[in-house]
């Protein structure tokens, strides 16, 4: 694969990676509840339940920082395990 | 449209476990050996790239709501390869606390396999008919973004009905989860338009609509059988 080719598609990754670091940092993104969570929570009244799986990076509190570090985890993550999945799943070129 | 656990019923979400994990084995076995290797770099990419847009949401007020990206997915790789990356996608945000563990199931069905399918056939029937008045690429542009927003409203009515088995959601809210989904889609179809657009311009070979596509074998849906005239350049 050339330079071309492979700038086409780190490019996206890197510009991606840009965006919501910047959106993160800023604190551009909305904190209101998405759409399912105010119909049910806000708008029908069912309550909200408690104590469940709060995820593997619940032990790092909540931030900015740590948004923005598991977020970026979280997307190498995909990458690799996307990359590694398809790179099974394909036909190998001689 | 990420649904945590202890909301909704443990039958439900056994059956919709059951769903989704035949529909992930049929995705596996519809896409293996159906693309080349050098096409893989971008499929990882692409799965970052749609993690990456569900990690922000845009204001809806009173609500918000996030980039899902099965239509896009389903028109670039087609149903089977989007819904593998939505698959992936929503592993690692539950992960992450976004979305249950036990409601896996769920959430794979209404934002990968219903969507996958949905969003894919509608921008089908759209690209097809778009196509005679216009060239391929802004066909699939326009009838990806329309699709998308489509898709994105019929998901969350199908959540809607979902959520009537939760004693206090009723119809009036149903409505309400439906419609402040219409906003949302825009949302979705705005952002289906950009990311697209990029890939139109700079892969067309991972566009599955495309004639210079390269994943069109694993593109491939059963549907080819049952009505040709939709299928045929």
């Amino acid at each position: 694969m050339d330079r071309n080719e492979a700038i086409k598609y780190v490019l996206p990754l890197i510009l991606v990676i840009a965006i919501i670091s910047a959106v993160i940092l800023l604190g551009l993104a909305s904190q209101n509840p998405d759409g399912f969570e105010w119909s049910l929570f806000d708008f029908a009244g069912v309550g909200e339940p408690e104590g469940g799986f709060e995820g593997i990076w619940a032990f790092l509190g909540e931030g900015v920082a740590v948004d923005l570090l598991t977020g970026i985890i979280g997307i190498v993550a995909i990458l690799i395990l996307g990359y590694a999945f398809f790179w099974m799943t394909s036909r190998k070129s001689e | 449209m990420h649904v945590p656990d202890g909301i909704l019923p443990i039958w439900l979400l056994a059956i919709l476990y059951v769903v989704s994990g035949l529909m992930l084995y049929i995705s596996v076995k519809r896409i293996n050996k159906r693309f080349d290797d050098r096409l893989v770099p971008y499929m990882g990419v692409l799965a970052a790239v749609i993690f990456a847009a569900q990690l922000v949401n845009f204001p809806v007020p009173p609500s918000s709501g996030h980039l899902v990206g099965s239509t896009l997915l389903a028109v670039m790789l087609g149903p089977w390869g989007g819904m593998l990356i939505i698959g992936m996608v929503l592993f690692v945000q539950a992960l992450y606390g976004d979305g249950g563990l036990l409601t896996y199931g769920l959430n794979f069905f209404n934002m990968g396999v219903f969507s996958c399918i949905i969003g894919w056939a509608l921008a089908l029937v759209l690209f097809k008919g778009l196509k005679r008045i216009t060239d391929e690429k802004k066909s699939v542009l326009v009838s990806t973004s329309i699709a998308s927003f489509i898709t994105t409203v019929l998901a969350a009515f199908v959540l809607g009905l979902e959520l009537l088995t939760v004693p206090g959601f009723g119809f009036t809210a149903l409505s309400a989860i439906t419609i402040v989904h219409v906003f949302i889609g825009i949302g979705e179809a705005v952002l289906t338009f950009v990311i697209l657009l990029y890939f139109v311009k700079a892969k067309p070979q991972v566009i599955s609509f495309l004639k210079e596509s390269e994943v069109s074998e694993m593109a491939s849906v059963p549907i080819s059988v049952l009505a040709p005239p939709l299928m045929e350049e």
